[in-house]
């Protein structure tokens, strides 16, 4: 990279709204609010929480009269790890910090206490998730500043991503396998379809995925 | 009347999340540079699918209908509609005329706005269809994608972010492991103990036990023992080693409202 053009991607990150420090508590919070009303949608409606069963099942638990401890505890130590990690790294992990912190978490933690409005009313909901992404977004920017920002140390951000890229290419196998184990034909579907998209040089999870549908749908497995 | 109101708050909910679900992914690929936000997985199974608009598709398709099994079910969406359905749609919607990653994918303007449509039609998609989905393609998404992404999640993950700690130098190394191990232990999971170790490790490489690596440490340390005690795991290791847990630490858990059986 020549000087001017690396002078170019320094502005680019530091000026541009969607690139910038300053902007990121906005995205946080905008996507926190979303988060957290879904949780509302869940309360009200029994539909629309944004994690897994496993982890939406401690949340009902709490609403069963179970005691919202284990969900309060589970949420937030998540929301802790992720912080600190997702500042550092560059990548704050939205399945921890927003979805299981900010939507299981915090909810319980507030319907542990008694507090029932901001789940009760969507628009309490959206401005408490706002609210709480906003305080999120600035704790990780500050954090940035602290720790990357003071020393010339990127804290091995760049072995993080190249692991991160590395276990990407696990998956068309993986799949391949899972659908070997699931069923002879859906097995044969997947490893056809792998085939055919390694052959028109495309990503081989697409085909694995595609061959077992289509099999699937011929050749249907049970649930159980 | 319900149905109305649930359409019309999906439709905010989902435009909401999908912006910043995109904005976020996007970002992650000017990462550490510019501060990101969504997974070190998607942002590996973005990279997975190459930028190619059907392996994108059919990626996020999967996980949709594993979505869609589970929001009928039990009400919950899986984490997989902000981790995988959005970006990789996002993505395949902005590159189906075959334009590069760098002028689509890696944009967080062009991806906030197509996350956003994306997520208004997938939310209000999940939340107003009651009826169920066909069970053989409901059954191929949970007998094959989920034990798949459940493999990479645990042990594959871990293992390459350990390999890649072993390989980053001895401090890393080090640290990755005593810390991935006790990830594993107390968290259920390597990969956060294992990035905190390189964190470390490279951090005191590459500026010495400074004032900023001695925080870091100490904090890691802090957030080992609170998530442990937070999920007794303290209580579980003294009984594990046929030891009687002492009644003011039971005491000290009720106090906290999470009681230890």
């Amino acid at each position: 990279m020549t000087n001017q053009q690396e002078t170019t991607t320094e502005t680019l990150y530091n000026k541009n709204f969607w690139y910038a420090d300053w902007s990121f508590p906005i995205f946080v919070a905008l996507l926190s609010a979303g988060i957290f009303a879904g949780t509302h949608m869940y309360y009200q409606y029994h539909i629309g929480a944004f994690n897994d069963v496993a982890i939406v099942a401690m949340l009902e638990a709490g609403l069963q009269g179970a005691g919202y401890g284990a969900a309060a505890a589970f949420g937030a130590s998540f929301l802790f790890a992720r912080i600190l990690e997702g500042s550092l790294v560059g990548i704050l992990d939205i399945g921890g910090s927003l979805q299981t912190g900010i939507g299981i978490g915090v909810p319980a933690l507030l319907l542990g206490a008694g507090i029932t409005a901001p789940l009760e009313s969507f628009v309490l909901s959206l401005v408490t998730g706002g609210v709480l992404g906003i305080v999120i977004g600035y704790v990780i920017i500050g954090i940035r500043k602290f720790t990357v920002g003071q020393s010339n140390s990127t804290f091995g951000a760049d072995i993080m991503m190249g692991a991160g890229n590395a276990s990407g290419r696990f998956l068309g196998p993986l799949i391949v396998i899972s659908a070997a184990s699931a069923s002879i034909p859906i097995g044969i579907g997947s490893i056809i379809g792998a085939a055919i998209f390694y052959a028109w040089k495309k990503p081989v999870a697409g085909g694995a995925i595609l061959g077992a549908m289509l099999f699937g749908a011929f050749f249907p497995i049970s649930l159980d | 009347m319900e149905l109305v109101e649930i359409i019309i708050k999906s439709i905010i909910i989902g435009a909401l999340v999908g912006f910043g679900v995109g904005a976020g992914a996007a970002r992650m690929f000017h990462a550490p540079k510019v501060q990101g936000m969504g997974a070190f997985r998607t942002l590996g199974e973005l990279n997975a699918c190459a930028g190619d608009a059907a392996s994108h598709f059919s990626f996020g398709l999967g996980f949709f209908f594993n979505a869609w099994a589970s929001s009928v079910g039990a009400g919950a969406f899986t984490q997989d509609v902000d981790h995988r359905i959005i970006p990789n749609w996002a993505a395949a919607v902005l590159m189906r005329k075959g334009k590069r990653p760098e002028d689509t994918l890696h944009n967080p303007k062009k991806m906030a706005i197509a996350g956003a449509v994306i997520g208004v039609l997938v939310v209000t998609f999940l939340n107003s269809t009651a009826s169920a989905i066909p069970e053989s393609l409901q059954a191929i998404a949970i007998k094959v994608l989920v034990p798949a992404a459940n493999l990479l999640i645990n042990p594959v993950m871990p293992v390459i972010f350990w390999l890649a700690a072993l390989d980053a130098g001895k401090r890393s190394g080090l640290w990755g492991t005593i810390f991935g191990g006790a990830a594993h232990l107390i968290m259920g999971n390597a990969v956060p103990g294992i990035v905190l170790g390189i964190l470390i490790g490279k951090g005191v490489d590459d500026s010495g036990w400074s004032k900023v690596t001695k925080t870091l440490l100490t904090s890691v340390i802090l957030l080992f023992v609170l998530s442990a005690f937070f999920r007794g795991f303290d209580i579980q290791i003294i009984r594990s080693f046929n030891l009687e847990a002492p009644n003011w630490l039971i005491d000290l858990h009720k106090l906290i409202g999470f009681e230890v059986k």
